[in-house]
């Protein structure tokens, strides 16, 4: 990544916290000014759906190749989805606080990115739990498949079956975007810049995980 | 000075929003220049 990268990242998120705060929305029944939070939370929510599918990806081309540094990427963007994730849960049950007046209802989106947090959340007990690096990195390449496949209906479909609080979605059940011009160019700016730093991260972090193992395959010789 | 934060209650966010930012970014870059030294030291 290099150093114009980087800056564009931080000037494209600054502008979009900018933006995002001060500049002004159009009222939206009951939501007012708490609609602002669809600028950092469906970012959050958007980047975790990337790293899980990004995790799957490594994770079947882990298993094809038996390449330890598809395992890696596999398990860097599973950490990171986890991350994003994690701050989805907390932006939305902060704007749940001053909506719905509490931050924990168990509606069904906080229940389905719940049961997202603890199915990842096995992932990472069951990496813990196995020593030895190939067969730890076999299993959780398994599971990792598995995550993936159940994550679109955790994050799509569950939420969309049954009766829920949570305001519709960007793109709404009928196909389409009914957001004012302006707040869309900021979500979508929002959306360019927060993929961006996911990127940059996840490089960093792939890296990291990289300069680690080749640490402990030193040590064990 | 309460009333100042009252009043001015989005523009105290966005203060402390952009000091956050500013700091993960400083925090990432500084990140990136240590795994690049130690990529280079092996």
């Amino acid at each position: 990544m290099n150093t114009f990268y980087k800056y564009a990242v931080f000037l494209i998120i600054s502008l979009v916290i900018v933006a995002g705060i001060v500049l002004p929305i159009p009222n939206i029944p009951a939501l007012g000014d708490k609609a602002r939070v669809l600028y950092f939370h469906v970012p959050m929510s958007w980047i975790s759906v990337v790293a899980f599918v990004m995790s799957l990806w490594y994770a079947v081309r882990f298993l094809k190749s038996k390449e330890i540094s598809y395992d890696i990427k596999s398990f860097s963007a599973a950490q990171l989805g986890f991350l994003f994730c994690i701050l989805a849960t907390a932006t939305g049950s902060l704007w749940a606080k001053f909506n719905w007046g509490s931050f924990w209802n168990w509606d069904p989106r906080q229940t389905s990115i719940f049961i997202l947090l603890l199915i990842y959340g096995a992932y990472f007990a069951l990496r813990s739990a196995i020593d030895a690096e190939e067969q730890k990195a076999r299993l959780s390449s398994v599971y990792a498949i598995i995550a993936g496949i159940t994550m679109p209906f955790f994050i799509f479909i569950m939420p969309r079956l049954v009766e829920t609080l949570h305001p519709d979605p960007i793109i709404n059940n009928s196909g389409k975007i009914n957001m004012d011009t302006s707040m869309l160019i900021i979500f979508l700016t929002s959306l360019l810049g927060f993929t961006l730093l996911f990127l940059w991260v996840m490089n960093l972090k792939t890296r990291l995980e990289m300069l680690k193992y080749r640490k402990s395959l030193k040590q064990a010789q | 000075m309460y009333e100042f934060l009252e009043t001015n209650s989005m523009y105290v966010v966005l203060l402390i929003v952009l000091i956050i930012w500013i700091g993960i970014f400083g925090y990432l870059k500084s990140m990136d220049k240590q795994i690049k030294n130690l990529e280079t030291k092996e």
